[in-house]
């Protein structure tokens, strides 16, 4: 066990209900089976399925065998990433590859997607740590002032990218000729269903059975038939560089909707919270960091197939700048095949799908924790009614939204990836300080190494940030446009 | 509430801090068998009695908090400025 409540009581902490350590507090006084909720045997029944699984494993067992603890505790990592592949992402990836091609944008799209990883393994020790979600542990530490902030910033990012989400789901599903009431409609049910179950581990599950689907953006790349040798030689030496420079507004724009395709604020609040519904602990936090690999390099791979499977458009002189989500699936048929073209649609809209749970869940997480009402997977419905409802609404206005007509669909999504970035170093310099908080880390805390990867991180998604500002603001000074 | 669970009671002064017995089945509706392997800190209860207290910001983290706030509101106005402009520009 780790030393952050020895070290705060040897230090005199204050004691009472509002600043008592949260752990070694130990349970309230009275009968024991009272204090133990619905949600606590829940998570109890998990970790000791990870507990036998970890005793049935060794060196002399099967493959399976010494596996099965990792396949137990896998989940908030691969959802993060994949639900970050969200509709908006593959788009931002679409648009890339029909406008640049393979060149400059494969292995810079791999480099955001490490930066990214460098910021979600903190969550995992956080959550695995403190037993705490991302909005609680900024309430707790920084105060209400600073907390309504960062809730301010996930709340408005959240329901714009929930907007997009169900953009995509009707856009991926009106290739097959699904109406959009039907598409919204059939999404926001499935939605609901999923939660029905209450119980964490059956919600991940059904979700990473999902999120496998994006995956078909590898077949659809592979019905591109890209030129493998191009390929090599952009992850070797990114290029072919664009047009016009890395300074033309155009290619800052999808610059910097690419980095916001990777690091957003509600993957912090999601994954750090799933961490503490799942139950992990401190001894989980290398299988954590493993999952959360997991999901780096799947997303990278898919976002980048994404890119190559529109390649094509480029290559044939098609224009795409005002193509919306079903324009281009179209558009890549004659290249693709309907096979690739079907490929392409259905991904575009199981990466709305898997977002829009994954993000009302997020929002409903940090609801809970700041309100200090129940929030997990693991209660039934008539006890948390405020985290289901949360989730539920969030999703519900967002979707209502999207049946408006003629809306503006690729650029908004282009735009709330900019948005995301922009938001982005207000809660990585949170994530930073509660990282290298050793009163609450104890041994856990970040090392020299990871603070400095992810102050690196924070300076360059900074300095991308005022570099958009300028060339939007100054276009000509800076020589672009 | 009637709960599915595990058969059998652990093993008298067995399934404390070390983990369930090895090898016996654990009755979850005792909290001992729910303690052994969750941690006190993991418990429902626990959390909402017990926060964390103020972590106590210095100077220089303060001006950088206020500092990146700013940035993003203005930030966000020039990102509006451009909606504005691409809005007006289509019509």
């Amino acid at each position: 066990m780790g030393g952050r409540a020895e070290d705060l009581r040897a230090r005199g902490a204050p004691a009472g209900p509002a600043h008592a350590v949260g752990r070694g507090a130990g349970l309230p006084e009275g009968d024991g089976s009272r204090e133990i909720t619905h949600e606590d045997l829940d998570r109890a029944r998990d970790r000791l399925a990870v507990e036998r699984a970890r005793r049935a494993g060794g060196a002399r067992t099967s493959l399976v065998r010494r596996l099965w603890p990792l396949w137990l505790l896998v989940g908030p990592g691969i959802l993060v990433f994949l639900g970050e592949n969200d509709a908006p992402s593959m788009l931002s990836y679409a648009a890339t590859g029909a406008q640049y091609g393979i060149g400059f944008f494969v292995p810079f799209i791999l480099v955001t997607f490490l930066m990214a990883f460098v910021v979600q393994e903190m969550t995992v020790r956080l959550g695995a740590v403190t037993h705490r979600g991302h909005a609680e542990l900024i309430f707790d530490r920084f105060g209400t002032f600073w907390g309504r902030f960062a809730m301010g910033d996930l709340v408005v990012g959240n329901f714009l990218t929930l907007v997009t989400e169900f953009i995509g789901i009707r856009a991926g599903l009106s290739f097959f000729g699904v109406p959009p009431v039907v598409a919204v409609g059939g999404s926001m049910l499935l939605v609901f269903g999923v939660i029905l179950t209450h119980r964490y581990w059956t919600w991940e599950r059904i979700a990473l059975g999902l999120a496998v689907f994006n995956a078909l953006f590898i077949p659809a790349a592979l019905y591109a038939h890209p030129q493998w040798g191009a390929l090599g030689h952009a992850f070797l030496t990114w290029s072919p560089f664009p047009q016009g420079g890395l300074l033309k507004p155009d290619v800052m724009l999808l610059l910097m909707s690419n980095i916001g395709a990777t690091v957003t604020p509600w993957m912090l609040f999601f994954q750090q919270s799933a961490v503490v519904d799942k139950g992990l602990q401190p001894r989980d936090i290398r299988a954590g960091r493993t999952d959360t690999m997991i999901g780096t390099l799947l997303a990278a791979a898919f976002g980048i197939a994404a890119l190559v499977a529109t390649a094509p458009l480029l290559a044939h002189g098609i224009k795409t700048e005002d193509y919306q989500a079903a324009q281009f699936a179209q558009a890549l048929r004659p290249w693709i095949g309907r096979a690739g073209a079907t490929c392409f649609a259905l991904g575009i809209f199981e990466a709305g799908l898997l977002a829009a749970m994954t993000i009302s869940t997020s929002s409903a997480y940090a609801f809970g924790e700041v309100f200090h009402h129940p929030h997990s997977l693991n209660r039934p419905l008539w006890e948390g009614w405020s985290f289901y409802g949360i989730l539920l609404a969030s999703a519900f206005a967002a979707g209502a939204l999207v049946l408006l007509p003629n809306a503006p669909l690729t650029y908004i999504v282009l735009i709330v990836n900019v948005i995301a970035v922009l938001a982005m170093p207000p809660a990585l310099l949170f994530l930073v300080l509660l990282c290298n908080d050793r009163e609450i880390m104890g041994a856990h805390a970040s090392g020299r190494w990871a603070s400095i990867a992810i102050v690196t991180v924070t300076i360059l998604l900074i300095l991308a940030g005022l570099g958009y500002g300028l060339v939007t603001v100054f276009p000509k000074i800076l020589g672009g446009g | 509430m009637k709960r599915e669970h595990d058969t059998t009671t652990a093993a008298p002064g067995r399934g404390g801090a070390a983990g369930p017995a090895e090898g016996s089945d654990v009755d979850l509706e005792r909290p001992e068998a729910v303690l052994s392997v969750l941690e006190a800190d993991q418990l429902v209860a626990a959390k909402e009695q017990a926060h964390f207290g103020r972590m106590r910001l210095s100077g220089g983290v303060r001006l950088l908090l206020s500092g990146l706030r700013l940035y993003v509101i203005a930030m966000m106005i020039i990102v509006l400025f451009q909606v504005l402009q691409a809005v007006h520009g289509g019509h």
